[in-house]
C-alpha cells in the first residue's frame, strides 16, 4: 500500500506542475541562459541585464500598453538540459528567445525553436555554422569566428611573429577559432610550430608551458577561456618566460588580471568586441549607469550585454514591426532594422541572421591591468 | 487494488502526451531514455553487482555509430539500432575481457577510466569521424512505417515502447537460469563458483548485454536530438545512471523505473528554485538515501514454488 | 634531458597535491570501504574558507607571511575537519549498515550539495587570492631555475604526510585506527571506541584535503566552486593505483599520476593527457589488482 502512494503521489505532482496556463495579457519574452554549471556567471549577468531592461521598459509604458515578461530558463551550459529548456520556454508561450552563450548549447536549441516558429537570438554563440544552416528564425547580436580568425591572423602578423604556438582547448568554440587562424596563417607564410590543446579546468598548466617552450615559438596565440589564459599567463611569467601572448574574446573578462596578477597580465592582448567600459554610446552609458545603480557593480563581460542587446533589438522589432508572430520579428530585424543605436554599437542583421559590421577590436592589458583599446 | 495498479499506470502514462504539453512530454522523453538505460545498467550493477560507473562509454559507442552511419552512409536512422547495439556490444565485451576480474572499487575506477577515455577519444575526433567538440549534426529524423517521428509526442510512443519491451525482457531474463546465477555471484561469489557457475563468463556475458542496449539507445537518443556531441557522454552521465539504479533499488525493475522518474523527472519540478535547483537535488539524493537505504523499492527475495512437504508432516 | 627535469618537477608539485587529497579517500576506505565522493568538495571549501579567513582576519599585515600562513592552515584545517565530521555524522552514519554503494549515492549527493552552497555563498565567478602574499623568489638548482614557492608546495605536502604517516604508526590513537581498519569488530572487543575512530578520521582526511585546498589556492591563485571535481577524480584514481586503504600507496600513487601525466603531455599530446593517464592505470590494475603497493585492508569473505 505504501509503494502505491509513492507511485500516485509522483504522477498527481506531475500533472499539476504540467498543467500550468499560460495568460495572454502580458508579451512574454524568454531568455535562456547557464544559470548554474561552469558559465554560470556569465548567465546570472545575463538575467540581471535583460531584467533591468525590462523593468525600465515596463516603467516607461511597456510594450504597445502590454507589460513585458522575462521567463527565464537555465540551460546549465549543457546541451541536453537546454533542450529541455527550450521546450519549457516554447510551452509557456514566449514569442521570441534570448540566448545563449555557448555554440554547442545553442544549437541543441535552434530546431525546436524553429519548429515552434519562435525567434531566436543568440547571444555569445559565435560557431560559424549557426547562421550556415538557413534557419529563418535565428539570429545572433554576436560576431562570427571566421571574423575573428581574420583579425586574429591579421594582428599576428602585424606583431611581425614569425613562428606562432596556437593552443586551444578542445571546445568546439575554441578548436574552431584555431583551424581558422592556422589556416589563414599558413597562407601568409609564418610557420605554425606547435599546436594543441589543454584540459580546462586544471590550476597547473606547467607541463605545457614547458613543453611550448620546447617549440621556440615567438608568439602565441590562445583560443580558449579567460579562466586558463589567466593561469597561463600567470605561470609563463613564473617560469621567467616573456613570449607575447594573445587570446582570443573568450579572455575578455576582468577575472583574467584577477587571476594572473596585473604583473603577470601586464602586455597581454587579445581581441574582443569593445568591453563594457568602452562602451561611449548615449544608450550604453545610461544603461551602465542604471546597472550600477541596481546591482553595484558592472556586468563582467561584453557577452551578457549582447544579451542586452538582444533583448532591445526584440522589443524595437515588436514595437515597430507591430506583430508578435515569429515570421514578422524575423522579417523586420533582418530587412528593416538598420544601425539600430545598441548597446554595443550600431545593429543590423544580414539575411542568414548575422551581425552585420566590424565588431572586433584589439585590446592590451596595462602595466595597472586595466583594458586599453589598441588603435 | 495491487493488481490493477500497473495497468493503471500504464494507461495513465500511455494518455499523458495528450493531456501534457510538449514540454512535459519531453521530459517524460528523457525519463524514458534514462529508464531504458538504467534497465541496462540494472543488468550490470543491480543483478551482477559489477560495481561499474562508466555506462556512458556504451551508450556513446551506439549513438556515435548510428550518427556515423546516418550521416555518412545515409542509412536510415531506426536501421542503424542493431549494429549500434553490436558495436557496444563488442567494444563492452573486449574492454572488460581484462579487467572483469577486479574486485568492487577498482573496477569503479577502472570503469570510470573507460568513460573518460572514450569522451576524450571522441572530443580529438578519433580516426576523424567523430566531429570532435563539434559532434555529430544534421542527424535525420527516423522513419517508421513510412511515418516521421518529429515532435516529443511521437518520440514519447517510441520511446516508452521501448521501455516496455525492455522492462518485460529483463524481467525475463531476471527470473532465467542466468539471472539467478548472477544474482547468486552478486551474494557470494565464492559460493556461486563452488557450485559451477563461471563466474568470469557470467560476469562478462552480463556487461555485453548490458552495453547492447546501452547502445540501441544511443540511436533513440541520436534519433531524438539530431546532433550528439562529447558533452552528453560525460562521467558525470555515468554518475546520474548509477544513482538512478541504486537509488530506485538495485536488482528491482519497478524500483530502476521509479529512480528514473525521480531523478530526470525532480530536478525538472526543482526549475523554479533556479540556482538553488542542484543544492536542493544534492541534499534531495542524500536524504532519499538516509530514508530509504537499500534503495526506494529494494528487490524482493525472489519466490519459488513451494516443496510439497510442508512442515507439520515432519516427525 | 633538461626538458625531462623540468617536466619531472612539474609532475611532482601537481602529484604532491593528488597525494595529499588521496590520503583522505584511502584514510576514510582503509576504515569504513566508503568512497567519499564529495572528499573534492572539500577541498573545495578549504581553498575558500582559507581566502576568507586570510581576508578577515588579516593574517598577514598583523603575523607577517610565515606565521601568518601558518596559523592560516590550522585555522583551515580545523574548520574543514568540523564540516568533515558533520558530514559524517548526516550523510554517512545512518547508512552503516545500508549496502555499500547506497553510502556512495549519498556521497554522489552530498558533493552536489557542497558544489552548489559554494557557489550560492561564494558566486559564481573565480576567486583570487591576493598576489604580493608570498615573495616571488627563483631558485637555481642544478642548473634548474625552480620557484621557491613550488619547493614550498612539495615540501609542505610531504611534511603532511610524514606526520600523517608517523601519527597512524606511532601513537596509541593511531594504533587505534589501524585496528578498526582491519577488524572493527575485534577492535570493539578491544576496548577501541570505533564510532569515535571513524569520526576521527572524518576530521583528519577532510582536514588534509581543506590543506590541499589552501595550498593550490596560495599557489596557483585561482579558485572556483567546480574545482573539486577534478582534483577529487585524480586523487581518487591516484589512491587506487598504490593500493586503496594504504597511506604510502596513496602518497606513492598521487606523485606517480602526477608526473605520468606530465610526462604524457610532454611527450605524447597534451590533448590525451588524461586519456594516457587512465591508460596506465587499467594496465598497472591488470597487471596488480590491488595496486601497486597492494592494499592493507582486509578482505571479508
Amino acid at each position: 500500500m505504501k509503494r502505491c502512494r509513492i507511485w500516485w503521489s509522483c504522477l498527481v505532482l506531475l500533472l499539476v506542475l504540467g498543467a500550468g496556463p499560460a495568460l495572454a495579457k502580458t508579451i512574454r519574452l524568454g531568455l535562456m541562459c547557464p544559470l548554474t554549471g561552469s558559465w554560470a556567471s556569465e548567465g546570472q549577468d545575463m538575467k540581471q541585464i535583460v531584467e533591468l531592461l525590462a523593468k525600465e521598459t515596463n516603467k516607461a509604458g511597456g510594450l504597445g500598453g502590454m507589460e513585458v515578461e522575462i521567463i527565464t530558463e537555465d540551460d546549465g551550459g549543457d546541451p541536453r538540459q537546454a533542450a529541455s529548456a527550450a521546450n519549457k520556454l516554447v510551452t509557456k508561450g514566449v514569442v521570441a528567445v534570448i540566448g545563449t552563450y555557448g555554440s554547442s548549447v545553442t544549437e541543441a536549441t535552434q530546431s525546436i525553436y524553429d519548429e515552434a516558429g519562435i525567434v531566436q537570438i543568440a547571444t555569445g554563440s559565435t560557431a560559424i555554422r549557426l547562421t550556415e544552416k538557413g534557419l529563418p528564425l535565428f539570429l545572433r547580436t554576436s560576431p562570427r569566428d571566421d571574423e575573428q580568425g581574420k583579425v586574429a591572423a591579421k594582428t599576428i602578423q602585424a606583431k611581425g611573429a614569425q613562428k606562432v604556438a596556437i593552443l586551444h582547448d578542445n571546445t568546439s568554440y575554441a578548436k574552431g577559432l584555431a583551424d581558422e587562424t592556422k589556416a589563414l596563417l599558413s597562407a601568409t607564410g609564418i610557420k605554425v610550430v606547435f599546436f594543441d590543446a589543454l584540459t580546462p579546468g586544471e590550476r597547473d598548466y606547467n607541463a605545457i608551458l614547458t613543453k611550448m617552450k620546447g617549440a621556440g615559438p615567438d608568439f602565441i596565440f590562445f583560443t580558449g577561456y579567460y579562466p586558463e589564459a589567466g593561469l597561463l599567463l600567470k605561470q609563463k611569467k613564473e617560469m621567467g618566460w616573456n613570449v607575447p601572448m594573445m587570446g582570443g574574446d573568450a579572455t575578455n573578462n576582468p577575472d583574467l588580471v584577477k587571476i594572473a596578477g596585473p604583473q603577470a597580465a601586464a602586455g597581454f592582448l587579445f581581441l574582443s568586441p569593445p568591453v563594457p567600459a568602452d562602451l561611449n554610446t548615449p544608450e550604453a552609458k545610461a544603461f551602465l549607469a542604471a546597472y550600477q545603480q541596481a546591482y553595484g557593480s558592472q556586468p563582467g563581460s561584453v557577452w551578457a550585454v549582447l544579451a542586452g542587446d538582444a533583448y532591445r533589438v526584440l522589443v524595437e522589432a515588436i514595437a515597430k514591426g507591430g506583430s508578435t508572430k515569429g515570421a514578422d520579428i524575423a522579417a523586420y530585424l533582418k530587412t528593416k532594422l538598420t544601425n539600430f543605436p545598441g548597446l554595443t554599437g550600431p545593429i543590423s542583421f544580414n539575411a542568414k541572421g548575422d551581425r552585420v559590421g566590424d565588431l572586433y577590436r584589439v585590446y592590451q592589458v596595462d602595466a595597472t591591468g586595466a583594458f586599453t583599446l589598441l588603435p | 487494488m495491487n493488481r490493477l495498479l500497473p495497468w493503471g499506470l500504464t494507461l495513465l502514462l500511455a494518455i499523458s502526451p495528450v493531456v501534457l504539453d510538449t514540454y512535459w512530454t519531453d521530459v517524460l522523453n528523457n525519463v524514458g531514455l534514462y529508464a531504458v538505460l538504467a534497465l541496462s545498467l540494472n543488468v550490470i550493477l543491480g543483478l551482477a553487482g559489477l560495481f561499474h560507473m562508466g555506462h556512458a562509454a556504451f551508450y556513446a559507442v551506439g549513438a556515435y555509430t548510428t550518427a556515423i552511419l546516418n550521416t555518412v552512409y545515409g542509412i536510415p536512422v531506426l536501421w542503424t539500432m542493431p549494429l549500434a547495439g553490436l558495436l557496444a556490444g563488442l567494444f563492452a565485451a573486449l574492454v572488460a575481457r581484462p579487467i572483469i576480474h577486479l574486485r568492487g572499487d577498482y573496477l569503479l575506477i577502472v570503469t570510470i577510466g573507460m568513460v573518460e577515455i572514450v569522451r576524450i577519444a571522441l572530443i580529438n575526433n578519433i580516426f576523424g569521424i567523430t566531429g570532435g567538440a563539434n559532434g555529430i549534426f544534421g542527424i535525420s529524423r527516423p522513419i517508421l512505417f513510412e511515418f516521421k517521428l518529429t515532435k516529443p509526442i511521437h518520440f514519447f510512443y517510441l520511446i516508452w515502447a521501448v521501455v516496455g519491451i525492455s522492462a518485460v525482457l529483463f524481467r525475463c531474463l531476471e527470473h532465467s537460469r542466468f539471472g539467478r546465477a548472477l544474482r547468486y555471484i552478486k551474494e557470494d561469489e565464492t559460493a556461486a563458483a563452488g557450485s559451477g557457475i563461471d563466474v568470469a563468463h557470467h560476469k562478462l556475458l552480463a556487461f555485453t548485454i548490458g552495453a547492447v542496449w546501452a547502445g540501441m539507445t544511443g540511436t533513440l537518443f541520436a534519433a531524438k536530438m539530431t546532433i550528439i556531441s562529447p558533452e552528453s557522454f560525460t562521467f558525470w552521465e555515468s554518475v546520474l545512471l548509477f544513482t538512478i539504479v541504486i537509488l530506485g533499488g538495485a536488482g528491482n525493475i519497478l524500483g530502476v523505473l521509479l529512480g528514473a522518474f525521480l531523478l530526470i523527472g525532480l530536478p525538472e519540478l526543482f526549475r523554479d528554485f533556479a540556482q538553488y535547483r542542484l543544492l536542493v537535488f544534492g541534499a534531495a539524493m542524500v536524504a532519499m538515501m538516509i530514508f530509504r537505504g537499500g534503495g526506494l523499492l529494494p528487490p524482493q527475495p525472489p519466490r519459488y514454488p513451494q516443496a510439497k512437504v510442508s512442515l507439520e508432516e515432519r516427525p | 634531458m633538461e626538458e625531462f627535469i623540468q617536466q619531472l618537477t612539474n609532475g611532482l608539485a601537481v602529484g604532491g597535491i593528488y597525494a595529499l587529497v588521496a590520503l583522505g579517500y584511502t584514510m576514510v576506505y582503509g576504515v569504513l570501504k566508503l568512497i567519499n565522493f564529495a572528499h573534492g568538495d572539500l577541498f573545495t571549501i578549504g581553498a575558500y574558507l582559507g581566502l576568507t579567513v586570510l581576508t578577515a582576519l588579516g593574517l598577514k599585515e598583523h603575523l607577517g607571511p610565515v606565521a601568518g600562513i601558518g596559523v592560516l592552515v590550522i585555522f583551515v584545517m580545523g574548520l574543514v575537519a568540523i564540516i568533515g565530521a558533520l558530514l559524517e555524522r548526516v550523510a554517512y552514519k545512518p547508512l552503516r549498515h545500508a549496502p555499500r554503494l547506497s553510502a556512495v549515492v549519498s556521497a554522489l549527493g552530498a558533493s552536489i550539495f557542497f558544489q552548489n552552497a559554494v557557489m550560492l555563498v561564494y558566486g559564481a565567478r573565480f576567486q583570487v587570492y591576493p598576489h604580493d602574499l608570498l615573495p616571488k623568489v627563483v631558485v637555481n638548482l642544478f642548473g634548474l631555475e625552480i620557484p621557491l614557492l613550488r619547493i614550498a608546495l612539495f615540501v609542505s605536502s610531504l611534511v603532511l604526510m610524514a606526520g600523517l604517516y608517523l601519527f597512524i604508526h606511532k601513537t596509541k590513537i593511531g594504533t587505534a585506527i589501524r585496528a578498526a581498519a582491519i577488524d572493527q569488530g575485534a577492535a570493539r572487543l578491544m576496548g577501541i571506541n570505533v564510532d569515535r575512530v571513524i569520526l576521527l578520521v572524518f576530521c583528519i582526511g577532510p582536514a588534509l584535503g581543506g590543506a590541499a585546498g589552501l595550498m593550490v589556492g596560495l599557489y596557483y591563485g585561482q579558485i572556483n566552486f567546480t574545482m573539486g571535481w577534478v582534483y577529487g577524480l585524480k586523487a581518487f584514481t591516484a589512491a587506487i593505483l598504490g593500493g586503496i586503504g594504504n597511506i604510502p600507496g596513496a602518497m606513492l600513487g598521487g606523485l606517480l599520476l602526477g608526473v605520468i601525466e606530465a610526462l604524457g603531455a610532454a611527450y605524447l599530446s597534451i590533448a590525451w593527457k588524461d586519456a594516457f593517464a587512465f591508460g596506465v592505470l587499467i594496465l598497472i590494475l591488470i597487471v596488480r589488482p590491488t595496486g601497486i603497493l597492494g592494499e592493507r585492508v582486509a578482505e571479508k569473505v
